[in-house]
């Protein structure tokens, strides 16, 4: 029997938390090394980046610890590692049967230490020490997938998960700044926009800075030597086909795969997910040749989120169950939401715990 | 008694030390309390192993359980707790002369109770006969009218069977109940011996143990026997739940070893009453399925409605004969405690042959003898209650004070056909590992059967331990563990 529809969604959606969770630490471990010396207020971008400030004002006053502990241990936040973990073993549970036990038995043992994470953890203080552990965990399962499950359909919906999630993230980290300018004016606030030649000091450490969050710092500086210029991180980050985490990279991937299921695996209903990568290349290529790209970031990003969120929706809609399984609340889309985001957040897999009320054993 | 080595070696203190089984049977040293020459080498090596030590690489085998999640799920009101079934790294050995017998006493008894199942459904020539009251078959719960003349592939009703067995003080083996709706565990049979071999080669050295990994392969070729007529090469599924059941590492487990789907209720659809599986291709047609869903959530359109598990029109597909149901609809009537009390009857009835493994006696409340009989000794009898799983609602006479023998009585006189009663076995008692080292352990024993033309047993069994001194409640919510158990190849 061919891969179940539900297997699919699955190991879609495994990959994807596993991608947020991951990105996730990256972004709040170069905060706490490289967030300046406003320790108070500097943290309130993460609010604007994930559009979580109203909900979160609603139960919290925004401290730097508060807004940690949202990101990192709140359960109640469907957008926080911890519940990125936790759902991404739920769905990994639904797929035991289906991928090696040594991943299960990996992500089963992180999400412990996931779920054992204290305040003490989190404190400034240990907190860079604490998002290297989860670092590690999030790339050793990504590790035992790439070392070990079967090479058929399945791996497929795990690589479109895990490169749909990685663009998105990337995307988000090239609109740091604009989150950042909306939220503290500061002299540096606007220099994203500066005409190129008139970048500051502080420009120089903060795309150095995203540079290291997505571990391209150094290759950068080996390929364009004293040249991280807000156009040039930019455009590496968005463009480069060679650094696995640029939205250039996981738009190529995201095509490989889908060509793959479509001529390798005999399923035309590939086709529709193709066409919108067409476009997301296609945009990528037209912004490459954009002489101004830097000065139009926010737009930019705006539009390969999108163009992401169409992909995903195609995709379910062409291989994923219907009617969508029961969800956890939706994540709050990084934009105000419009039908393609809804649609988006609800084919999370995050199985109801309600069904566990409904069930029956004998023996 | 100090053993040997600790005579040889005064330093050492030994996992055995001090081991001894008082008045029950033990099932590693038999009638004779000694060990015999079969399993000399384990009780070798476990009287040579230091104490601490056999217990520390005991919890590293625990938590290796749970670190691969071979666990089952506790549900409070507000989380899932994960937990493992303890495991004792002591086994359970039985010699090839008890294995035969056991195998076959369990092959007839499914034997029979197919026949029986058919025949309720059918002719109901045994009820006319008046062997089994028709009362006791046709009123009950799980007697299903859906079932009612339709023809089963080979005549199986029950194609995954659990018997529960017990072990006297003679060290006679009775059968205790029979499990014909969905009996889990097996998944464990299976683990705890995978777990031994990783960990603890130095207890099976020198033993020949037969093997019971093949399970998932043997599954799947009976349930492949059971396939509708013109099927040549069946999909067949298991079918679970959900990842939230209590059981659903074994679904994993047995969809795993047998290398086919698990799905749930809304993976599948039916149309034109046939089966189909939604894949990334699209649907796929599905002939077997190994349902781990009772009966009543299984299609709401006949049963539960409410039910979000099962799958509409399932019953109507399999009346058709497009799918094969594993175990059938309406198999709760043979393995029910009323009825169990009839299944020596029922075997010479249909096979004309003495029961091989007996029953332990019982007494039918519902009937006036029955009911007389327990009133005046519930004090020396265990009362149970005929509609209950999991050891809930038993009453234990000998061990109950004065006012739960009254609080028991009362519910009896009220609802008498609800109640068997049985004496008290006294269950064999197995060496068990504890903080002070080995202790006699109250056991039973669970051997799988399956089913399709004819019966394969799995050579071994769970074997469930109540870890608490003196107790005989062997069920995992009730605080049981289990052991490996080692079938010996033969008594030589």
């Amino acid at each position: 029997m061919r891969l179940l529809s539900r297997n699919a969604e699955g190991l879609f959606w495994l990959a994807r938390y596993l991608e947020r969770a991951s990105s996730l630490a990256r972004v709040i471990e170069m905060q706490s090394s490289f967030g300046g010396h406003d320790r108070e207020n500097g943290w309130n971008w993460l609010l604007t980046l994930h559009t979580d400030e109203p909900r979160f004002r609603e139960r919290f006053e925004p401290t730097a610890d508060s807004i940690i502990a949202f990101y990192l241990t709140d359960k109640s936040n469907p957008g926080s590692i911890r519940s990125s973990i936790h759902w991404a073993r739920e769905n990994a549970r639904a797929l035991r049967p289906f991928i090696p036990t040594e991943m299960w038995a990996q992500l089963n043992a992180f999400h412990g230490t996931v779920e054992e994470i204290g305040p003490d953890d989190i404190r400034l203080s240990q907190l860079p020490r604490t998002c290297v552990q989860l670092r590690a965990g999030c790339l050793a399962q990504m590790g035992v997938a790439k070392g070990l499950l079967y090479r058929d359909e399945g791996y497929q919906f795990f690589k479109l998960g895990l490169m749909i999630e990685r663009a998105d993230q990337t995307s988000r980290l090239l609109d740091v700044k604009f989150a950042q300018g909306s939220t503290v004016p500061s002299s540096t606030a606007a220099s994203a926009t500066a005409t190129p030649g008139t970048e500051t000091a502080d420009d120089f450490v903060f795309w150095s800075t995203i540079l290291r969050t997505v571990g391209a710092y150094q290759v950068f500086h080996r390929l364009e030597p004293n040249n991280a210029t807000p156009e040039r991180v930019a455009r590496f980050l968005a463009l480069n086909p060679s650094h696995p985490r640029s939205i250039g990279f996981c738009a190529r991937s995201i095509d490989e795969s889908l060509q793959m299921l479509r001529s390798g695996f005999r399923l035309p209903k590939a086709n529709a997910g193709l066409e919108v990568c067409e476009i997301l290349m296609e945009g990528l290529q037209a912004a490459g040749r954009d002489s101004e790209l830097v000065g139009r970031l926010h737009e930019f990003n705006d539009w390969v989120q999108r163009t992401l969120i169409d992909l995903s929706s195609e995709i379910a809609t062409a291989f994923f169950p219907v009617p969508p399984p029961l969800q956890p609340a939706p994540e709050q889309p990084a934009e105000a939401s419009t039908p393609a985001d809804r649609l988006d957040q609800v084919q999370s897999q995050g199985q109801s715990q309600t069904s566990g009320k409904d069930q029956t054993q004998s023996g | 008694m100090a053993t040997i080595a600790a005579l040889k070696h005064p330093q050492l203190v030994s996992a055995l030390d001090g081991y001894d089984p008082g008045e029950f049977y033990c099932e590693l040293l038999g009638s004779d309390k000694q060990p015999g020459r079969q399993i000399a080498p384990l009780w070798h090596c476990l009287e040579t192993s230091e104490l601490s030590l056999l217990q520390q690489r005991a919890s590293d085998a625990e938590h290796e359980l749970f670190k691969l999640g071979i666990t089952f799920t506790v549900y409070t009101e507000k989380d899932a707790i994960d937990r493992i079934l303890p495991f004792d790294v002591i086994p359970r050995v039985l010699s090839a002369s008890a294995w035969a017998k056991i195998e076959a006493g369990v092959k007839q008894r499914v034997k029979a109770l197919n026949l029986f199942l058919h025949d309720i459904y059918h002719d109901r020539k045994i009820l006319k006969d008046g062997i089994v009251p028709s009362k006791l078959v046709l009123t009950n719960s799980c007697y299903r009218e859906e079932m009612i003349d339709l023809d089963l592939p080979c005549g199986t009703y029950i194609h995954i069977n659990g018997t529960d067995i017990v072990r006297d003080r003679a060290g006679e083996f009775l059968v205790l109940e029979d499990n014909g709706r969905s009996p889990s565990g097996v998944s464990y049979v299976v683990e705890n011996r995978h777990l031994m071999q990783r960990a603890f080669p130095d207890l099976m050295a020198g033993l020949k143990v037969r093997p019971v990994s093949d399970y998932g392969k043997r599954l799947l070729g009976k349930l492949r026997e059971v396939a509708p007529a013109g099927i040549d090469n069946p999909n067949v599924v298991l079918l679970s739940p959900g990842i939230y059941n209590a059981a659903y590492f074994e679904h994993v487990f047995l969809a795993r070893e047998m290398g086919v789907a698990l799905v749930e209720g809304r993976d599948l659809t039916v149309e034109n009453d046939r089966v189909f599986a939604h894949t990334i291709a699209g649907r796929e047609p599905v002939h077997v399925i190994y349902r781990r869903i009772n009966d009543d959530f299984l299609d709401p359109d006949v049963f539960n409605k409410t039910s979000m598990l099962g799958v509409r029109g399932l019953l109507r597909a399999a009346r058709r004969g497009n799918v094969t149901l594993a175990n059938a609809i309406g198999t709760g009537v043979a393995d029910d405690k009323a009825v169990y009390a009839y299944v020596p009857r029922i075997i010479r009835y249909y096979l004309d042959e003495e029961p091989i493994l007996s029953n332990v006696e019982t007494h039918i409340c519902g009937e006036p003898e029955g009911l007389a009989y327990t009133l005046a000794h519930l004090d020396r009898l265990v009362l149970k209650p005929v509609g209950e799983s999991g050891g809930y609602g038993i009453v234990i006479g000998p061990k109950s004070s004065k006012a739960e023998l009254e609080a028991a009585a009362a519910k009896l006189k009220a609802d008498p056909s609800n109640f068997i009663s049985q004496p008290m076995i006294d269950l064999s008692v197995s060496p068990t590992l504890m903080d002070g080292g080995a202790k006699p352990r109250h056991v039973d024993l669970r051997p799988y059967a399956i089913t399709g033309r004819d019966t394969w047993v799995l050579p071994g069994g769970l074997t469930r331990v109540a870890l608490k001194e003196g107790s005989l409640i062997v069920n995992s919510s009730q605080g049981g563990g289990t052991k490996d158990t080692w079938v010996l190849e033969s008594d030589a």
